[in-house]
Parts: structure tokens; sequence; C-alpha cells
């Protein structure tokens, strides 16, 4: 009982972890840019790939932690001068198609260059026994990720509180036009949050390549989820997608514990009666939308 | 205040009177010509080609209502033609196999019943949360008929379906295996469906679903309860999808979790697109279109997944308007788009 408690505290913790880094990731690039990215799930999987890449070449799982963001923060700015600028001044409903087509051509090009078959991150060898909690025994890598997603959030803490360019993030995320007068380059701060956001999709990526294994289409699960996390928390709320991101992470792995097959609908029931109590999330405040 | 006195009346005279008699001529000849075809075109193949082009036709019409009218924008519209499948299947394989028209009925009266609560809870959201859920949703639905493999038969998908009777006043004229009658079967739904449509939608029941569509809050100033129209015309955008639904079961006597899924439901989306939205008909060009553009690519390459989203997103830098859009592209006319 002890162990089967253990295993589903970590699991959860885990897989809340990389919602939260997904979830937040969507909500700054939006906070930012009213620009909901649904490219962001096939940006997880080019993560995953790139460190499989990286991996694969002879490098270091670390290395793979450090190069696959930066390759898909790269990929983000090019997607943003190309794609999402001309987009600025027109309705939400086109920028969604847009970065909607842009996810298949993504995931057209990761089965292109890398073919369909489930490929696996190899690990360093300290990372593949097992550590025992007491009567409990937990995989090592597992809590290698968990202590990788633990350093990206305490990062991202960092960045958006204490730093310049967080500060402008938030407040641009609030009043761009106040943060514009006070000599601040606004499209400045806009696109480094595209690009932020598309490095935490390439962060999670990497983290979750060695739990789920990598394969082309990991990221639709990741997209979908991520949209529950966002809009359960509140459309832009930073705050309510951590909130929602362990909640779903929590009821999911216990939902996949209980019943397996369609634990997702467990998800999606819960989404849907949290909506109909709090139809903006729960810490939405229904300023965008 | 002087541009809404300009822009929303002059569009609106526009497709009631303007665009009215020539619309209804080339209505009335479209017919003529999709009801001549199977008896001048010996392959088979393309029968079924132009069969498949007016089921999904209908789909992308019934998104267009969506879309295109109301301004919601529903990611995954095909989970609603899998939903009306299914019921009509398994209605006709485990209720009663003999009439078509019950089958349907069921099926449409399954897939609304379903869009119901769905559309409830979506309405209540906002705009973009609006459109994140409809993926939330038809890949939820997507699952169940994928994983409940006792009712649904997983993967493999329902089989064995009876083939009833095409009826008409209780005369049984012919059985719905042959591919002629179902290709005149669907084209007289089509129609019935156009018809309906076109006249909803150029009622005031259409005029308040583009108010909302243009703005949502002048529309709710004047006194429209804006969630109540949108899942109006929600229900109505389901309903036709699942009319497509049946259809699309007594035509193919199969299906499969497949057609339900996200890069389906992109298809339809781009159909539309490819058509030109807030036309009704643009939709049935755009459907055309895409069927043949996937039937060509998808024999000349296997990654045609990457041209379809590269269309996609040219498609909307390019031309958010679509083929419909093409003519006042010529004449330079000074509207953009919204």
């Amino acid at each position: 009982m002890f162990a089967i408690t253990v295993d589903i505290i970590l699991n959860s913790l885990v897989l809340g972890g990389i919602f939260v880094i997904m979830g937040v990731g969507l909500n700054i690039i939006y906070g930012l840019n009213r620009v909901m990215n649904l490219a962001h799930g096939a940006l997880y999987a080019l993560g995953a790939y790139f460190g499989y890449t990286v991996v694969s070449a002879g490098g270091n799982y670390f290395l793979a932690f450090i190069a696959a963001p930066i390759l898909v923060g790269v990929l983000g700015l090019i997607i943003e001068r190309v794609l999402i600028t001309p987009m600025r001044k027109r309705s939400m409903i086109y920028t969604l198609i847009l970065t909607y087509g842009l996810m298949f051509v993504i995931d057209g090009l990761i089965k292109f260059f890398w073919g369909v078959e489930t490929r696996f991150i190899h690990l360093p060898e300290f990372m593949q026994g097992s550590v025992s909690l007491g009567s409990a025994s937990y995989p090592v890598f597992r809590l290698v990720i968990l202590i990788g997603i633990a350093a990206v959030v305490a990062a991202l803490m960092l960045l958006l509180g204490r730093t310049r360019l967080g500060i402008n993030m938030r407040a641009a995320s609030e009043i761009p036009e106040m943060v514009s007068a006070c000599g601040v380059n606004v499209r400045g701060v806009q696109i480094s949050g595209f690009v932020l956001g598309c490095m935490m999709a390439g962060t999670a990526g990497v983290l979750a390549g060695p739990l789920f294994t990598v394969f082309p289409i990991m990221g639709h699960d990741m997209l979908i989820s991520s949209f529950v996390v966002v809009v359960i928390g509140g459309l832009g709320s930073l705050r309510g997608a951590v909130i929602a991101a362990l909640m779903i992470g929590f009821v999911q792995t216990l939902a996949e514990f209980f019943i397996t097959e369609m634990a997702m609908v467990i998800v999606y029931m819960l989404m849907a009666l949290i909506l109909v109590i709090k139809p903006l999330g729960i810490l939405g405040e229904g300023k965008f939308e | 205040m002087s541009n809404m006195e300009q822009a929303a009346p002059r569009s609106l005279m526009m497709q009631r009177l303007g665009g009215g008699k020539a619309m209804w001529i080339t209505t009335a000849a479209a017919v003529v010509i999709l009801a001549v075809l199977p008896f001048v075109l010996p392959n088979r193949f393309y029968i079924r080609l132009v069969n498949e082009i007016m089921i999904y036709g209908l789909l992308a019409m019934s998104l267009d209502v969506l879309l295109g009218y109301t301004g919601l924008l529903s990611f995954m519209h095909n989970a609603y033609l899998g939903l009306g499948a299914y019921a009509t299947g398994l209605f006709m394989i485990h209720i009663w196999p003999e009439s078509i028209w019950i089958s349907m009925l069921v099926g449409t009266v399954f897939t609304m019943a379903v869009a119901l609560p769905v559309g409830w809870v979506q309405v209540r959201t906002g705009g973009l949360a609006f459109a994140l859920l409809t993926l939330s949703f038809g890949m939820m639905f997507y699952t169940v008929a994928w994983k409940w493999y006792d009712l649904t038969g997983g993967d493999d998908g329902l089989m064995g379906l009876p083939q009833p009777m095409i009826s008409l006043f209780g005369i049984d004229l012919a059985s719905s295996g042959n591919s002629t009658a179902i290709y005149l079967f669907t084209l007289g739904v089509l129609l019935m469906c156009f018809l309906f449509t076109w006249r909803v939608i150029h009622s005031p029941l259409g005029a308040v679903l583009e108010a909302i569509r243009e703005n949502e809050e002048r529309a709710s100033f004047v006194g429209i309860n804006v969630r109540r129209y949108k899942l109006i015309g929600w229900m109505l955008a389901c309903g036709l999808a699942g009319v497509a639904g049946s259809i699309y079961i007594l035509y193919r006597g199969y299906t499969g979790p497949g057609v339900m899924g996200a890069f389906e439901g992109a298809g339809v989306l781009m159909m539309v697109l490819l058509g030109g939205m807030g036309t009704l008909w643009g939709p049935f060009i755009g459907a055309a279109l895409f069927i043949v553009l996937k039937d060509q690519l998808s024999s000349w390459t296997q990654d045609w997944e990457i041209f379809i989203g590269a269309i996609v997103i040219l498609l909307v830098l390019f031309l958010p308007k679509g083929v419909a859009g093409l003519p006042a592209l010529f004449q330079k006319s000074p509207g953009g788009e919204g």
C-alpha cells in the first residue's frame, strides 16, 4: 500500500510537472501575443526528437536537455517572424487555424526525417537503476526528471520574478501600452515571450522523452492535455495553470492506475464539471475573452 | 456607429437579393448535373468519389454555419459526423435494420442529444476556450470510439451492416447497397439540408448569428441572448453533421474511429477555408477541391500531411476568403477581412 501511494504521488508530480511546463509556456505566449499556439504539442515532440538525436549522436542526456530547447527556440523565432507577425492585426480565429496547419507541417516533417518508429532516448548508466524509499522503490531516471522539472520551474520563477525581461513580460501581458510608454520595446518583449514559450515546449519534450518514449504523434495528447490545463486554470493565468496542471496530473495518474483504458475520459469529465461551476477557469478573470 | 450602418445591411442585402436569382439558377444546374452524373459516367470509382464529396460537403457546410455565420471555431466537427455514423450503424445492427429513414433519424437525434450538453458547457466559456474545448471533447469521443471495443469494435470499426431498402412513402425503391441508388439518395438529402440551412441562415435567426459573429458585445447590448443563440448555431451545425454521418455509414457500409480523428477534423476545416466561409455553397467547392487534392497527393507522396498543413497556412496568409473570395480579389474591392 505504501509502495503504491509513493508511486502515485511521485508519478503524478512528474506528469503534473510536465503539464506545468507546457501549460505555462502556452499561457506566456497567449498572455503576451494573444496567440493560442496549436503547434505547441508539435514543438514538444520536436524537443523530444532533438533530444533523441543529440543522445544518439553520442551526446550526454544533460547536453540534450540544454540543446533541444535552444533548437526549438530558434525554430520558434523563425515561426514568430514569418508566420505570426503578419497575423497580428487579424481575428484570433485565423491564428488558431494557421498554427493548426503548422502543427501538421511539423508532424509531417518529423515523420519525414525520423520515420514513424518509436524511439528511445538512451540514458546514462547511473539513471537506469531504482532507488529504494522505505519499502517502496522508484526508478532513478524519474527522480532525475522530477529534479529537472523543479529546476526548470525555479528558473522560470527567477526569470519572471527577478529579471528585467521577466518583469517587462508580466507587465506587457497586463497593459502593453503602459510598458511601451515607459520606453520599453514591447515588440521585443512579445517576441521573447513567444520564443520562451516555444523553448518551454521543447524542454517539456526532452524531459518527457525518456518517460513516454518518442513517437511522431506524441504531441497530440500533450496538446489536448495542455488545453485542458490552460482552460481549467483560466486563460493567461500562470498561477491557474500551475494549480490546474498539478490537479490534472494527479487525477490522470489515479485514473490510469485504476481504469487504464479510458483515463482521459475521466479528465475531460472533470474539466466539464469545473467549467460548469467556473466558466472562466479557476483563476480566470475573463479579461481577454 | 456609421461603420455598422454601412457594413452590416449591405452584406445582408447582397446575400438576400443580389446573389438570389443567380444563386438559385446555379443550385438548380448543379443538382441537375449531379443527378445525371451516374448515368453518363461509366466509372464507379468517380461516382463514389462524388458521393464522398457530397457527404463531406454537407459536413463542411454544417461547419460553415458555425464558423462563417456564428464566428465559432470547431476543430473536430468530424467527431459529430462520427457520432451520427456510429449511432446509425449500432441502431441498424442491434435494434432495427429495416428502415433507412428511422435509422437516419436516430443517428441525427443521438448526435444532437450528445451535442447539447457539450455545447452548453462550451458556449459558457467564451470564444477562444470554445475552440479549445471542441478539440478536447472531440478527442474524448474519438477515445471512446477507439477504446470501447465491446460496443464499437475498437480499431476494427463497425462491420456487418445491413443494407436496408431506400423507400419513399412506403414504396421500396432500391437497396442502399446499390451505388447509384445511394448516390441519388445522398443528393436528395443533401438538397433538402442545403435548402433548409439556406432558409434558416437567411431568416432573422441567421441575422442574429451574424450579428454575434461581427460583434458579440454589441449584440448583447441590443438584447440578444448571445449564449442561447451560439448554442442554437452549435446545435444546427451538429444536427447537420449527424445527418452527414448517417449517410456516411449507409454509403460506406462501415465506419472506424479514424473518421473521428484530429487530422480528419483539420481536413473539414480546410474544406471550409478553401471554399470560403460564410457562403454556405463555398464549402461544397472546398470539399471537392480537398478530396480531389488529397486523392492526387496521397498517390504522389506519403508525406501529404506536410502539404495539407502548408496549404492551410498559405490559405490563411494569402487567401483567407477562399475560392469564394477570388472574384473580389480581381475586382480590387476595398473590403478587407475581419
